[in-house]
């Protein structure tokens, strides 16, 4: 099992589009995935459990993976997380 | 009595709120209201549990059904996205497995199972997200769609045709839904610029006030005027304030109409020459518009935003989500990508103010001292061109030596070879430019033409540094002129040096937005001119009433000029001719 702490930088926080991007990415993978976020647990691969999260840019989260596949699943959902799921930066609305 | 009542009924009353999506309109307000949930109550018996199921499983996939049709007719891919999200929200496998649980251990209804379930994510919901930022409609919007599938009952979306729609909230489904009602504006009482409802409204283009805290003072049937730019609604209004928005409305349509009308011409002179318009832009966001008045292409992405407004700015993937990001919004066209321009300040904590910072360590200057800056943004570059072949250029900011193209292009070639050796190939090789906006550059244009692919003027600093004028100094900002006769005459030099080497020349400073030097840049051979989006339609105007021989006899006359008096008078007298 693999526990790996990931911050959310996209301005707009974890809504709805990211998290679609998230559970997608998630489903890819055989592993079991659960995101804990200021005491919660929910499953990674369902959407609404992301959502209702509400992360908001600069929230902490804690993936934690489970499964055969579950290195190569942290690196590619970290990297998505990390990478602002493709978002605007800051200011760029502007 | 009564009578008071009714005046006051049809008083006029203005409202504020957000804007919500650009446009101007007046008409007929039609309220829409949400019905009501009604689930049943009470407990199933065990032999119904598996008709309460199948009724569960039906109503999802009606609803996908649904939205697959909605999906259908979509071209904009934020509402694209916004379905999708939909149909994954469907699809969850803990929001079926929970319902089913309801349904199989505590014996309830499909539709009262649906919403015992959807209740419990909107609590935690509630917890954890900032009112502000309300997303519960996204889901609550789903819920009711999927209990009115269990219950055979679908209240249509039905609003009048060509009325302006008030609503308390909007899903972005109930918007594309009503947005083929053709509805002429939207009115919401709650959400704000951000809200997905004001998303979609922008991308399909209806005017729309949000976050107006007395929408409820509007009835069904009222005349509205809606003004999407500033937030203001007018309910009822008098004679004259209905007047003065007919006449904005008419503004609108007219200027619209005939910038669409004219972007959609050829880019030919009125002798059937032809030349390549693009743009100068700085964000994904302005794509839409880069769309709307067919640039082809981006002439010059800026790209210091993207550096200057993070932290850490050694992200890579970042960088390349971006530059992705405008090539797949401006295909088949080619991306001219410039490297980070901008004085080193901007960059890093200096101990030392520069007396002279536009004389300073600024542009590839800076660049070269921070190779790693550099090359990060090369890979990322690199990286992308490879995901579209033959489209983008990459452009090289404040060259004043040839050591320095020289310097650029090795670490090019290191940043390649990094990317290998991490498993990367690129096989790409974009056409390597620099800015020509120091005049040691353009003295010595027919050099740097034979070791780059392309050349591109930067007016802006190429005046500052020919005329010594700094713009912003006040004292002497009426000596700054980018028509001035020396640079028109450094302009021809270039223009000739990149012909005799056959090296593509553009101009992608502030002179190419100018309709009158557009057309003289163009005499003078330059024909690929790149400028924001918002002149654009202008100066292709002014280009395509024209003939090329008009403008040869035009640049030949400024050529010709000695002093801005000169250049001020072929001026005017060209625009009066028209």
């Amino acid at each position: 099992m693999i526990k790996q702490k990931v911050t959310i930088i996209n301005d707009a926080g974890l809504h709805a589009r990211p998290a679609a991007a998230l559970v997608k990415t998630a489903g890819r993978f055989k592993c079991d995935f659960y995101i804990h976020m200021y005491g919660y647990k929910v499953n990674g691969k369902s959407i609404l459990g992301v959502m209702t999260l509400a992360a908001e840019k600069g929230a902490e989260l804690e993936l934690e993976l489970d499964g055969t596949d579950e290195k190569e699943a942290a690196e590619v959902i970290v990297d998505l997380i990390e990478s602002g799921f493709g978002e605007e930066y800051e200011g760029q609305d502007e | 009595m009564e009578k008071n009542m009714k005046d006051r009924m049809n008083n006029e009353i203005s409202l504020s709120g957000s804007p919500g999506s650009p446009g101007i309109t007046i008409g007929k307000a039609s309220l829409y209201r949400r019905e009501d949930m009604a689930v049943s109550s009470g407990e199933i018996k065990d032999g119904e549990v598996g008709d309460q199921i199948g009724k569960f499983d039906k109503a999802r996939k009606r609803s996908l059904t649904g939205l697959q049709e909605l999906l259908e007719d979509q071209e904009d891919e934020t509402v694209i996205e916004l379905i999708n999200t939909q149909i994954e929200m469907i699809n969850d496998p803990d929001l079926c497995k929970r319902v089913e649980t309801e349904i199989r251990e505590h014996h309830q209804p499909a539709d009262s199972a649906i919403h015992t379930v959807f209740g419990e994510y909107l609590d935690i919901l509630k917890q954890n997200q900032d009112d502000l930022l309300d997303r519960s409609i996204d889901i609550t919007d789903i819920r009711d769609r999927l209990i009115q599938f269990v219950n055979y009952h679908l209240p249509q979306a039905e609003v009048e045709q060509n009325t302006i729609l008030v609503a308390k909230e909007l899903s972005p489904r109930e918007v594309i839904e009503f947005s083929e009602a053709n509805i002429k504006g939207i009115i919401m009482g709650r959400g704000g610029q951000t809200s997905h409802a004001a998303i979609i409204a922008r991308s399909m283009n209806i005017p729309a006030a949000v976050g107006l805290k007395n929408a409820d003072l509007i009835s069904d049937g009222n005349e509205v005027a809606l003004d999407g730019n500033t937030g203001k609604v007018i309910v009822n209004p008098r004679q004259s304030t209905r007047q003065k928005y007919e006449k904005l409305i008419e503004q609108q349509l007219k200027q619209q109409a005939e910038i669409e009308a004219f972007c959609a011409e050829p880019n030919e002179t009125s002798d059937g020459h032809s030349f390549t318009l693009r743009a100068n832009i700085e964000f994904a966001e302005e794509l839409d518009s880069v769309q709307k008045c067919r640039a082809e292409g981006i002439g010059l992405l800026r790209t210091e935003s993207i550096y200057l407004q993070r932290e850490h700015f050694g992200n890579l993937r970042m960088q390349e989500t971006f530059y992705k990001a405008i090539l797949e919004g401006t295909k088949p066209h080619p991306v001219t990508i410039r490297l980070f321009d901008a004085g080193g300040d901007k960059f890093f904590e200096m101990s030392q103010k520069e007396q002279n910072p536009f004389l300073g360590w600024r542009g590839v200057r800076m660049l070269l001292d921070e190779k790693e800056l550099l090359k990060n943004q090369l890979k990322a570059i690199l990286k992308t061109a490879n995901c579209f072949p033959g489209r983008l250029r990459i452009l090289v900011p404040m060259i004043s030596t040839l050591e320095e193209v020289l310097e650029v292009k090795e670490l090019m070639a290191d940043a390649r070879n990094e990317l290998k050796e991490d498993g990367i190939t690129v096989d790409e090789q974009p056409p390597f430019g620099v800015m020509v906006e120091v005049p040691s550059v353009a003295l010595q244009a027919k050099t740097f033409a034979e070791h780059t692919d392309f050349l591109s003027i930067g007016t802006n600093d190429l005046t500052q540094y020919v005329l010594a004028v700094d713009r912003g100094n006040e004292l002497i900002s009426d000596l700054y002129d980018q028509r001035h006769p020396a640079v028109w005459k450094l302009l021809k030099q270039v223009t000739d040096a990149a012909r005799g080497k056959n090296v593509p020349l553009s101009v992608c400073g502030e002179l190419a937005s100018d309709p009158v030097s557009a057309c003289c840049l163009m005499g003078m051979g330059i024909s690929e001119l790149s400028m924001g989006t918002s002149a654009l339609p202008a100066v292709k105007r002014m280009l395509r009433v024209h003939s090329l021989k008009e403008m040869q006899q035009l640049s030949r006359k400024v050529l010709e000029s000695e002093i801005m008096d000169d250049i001020n008078r072929i001026f005017r007298e060209w625009t009066q001719k028209n």
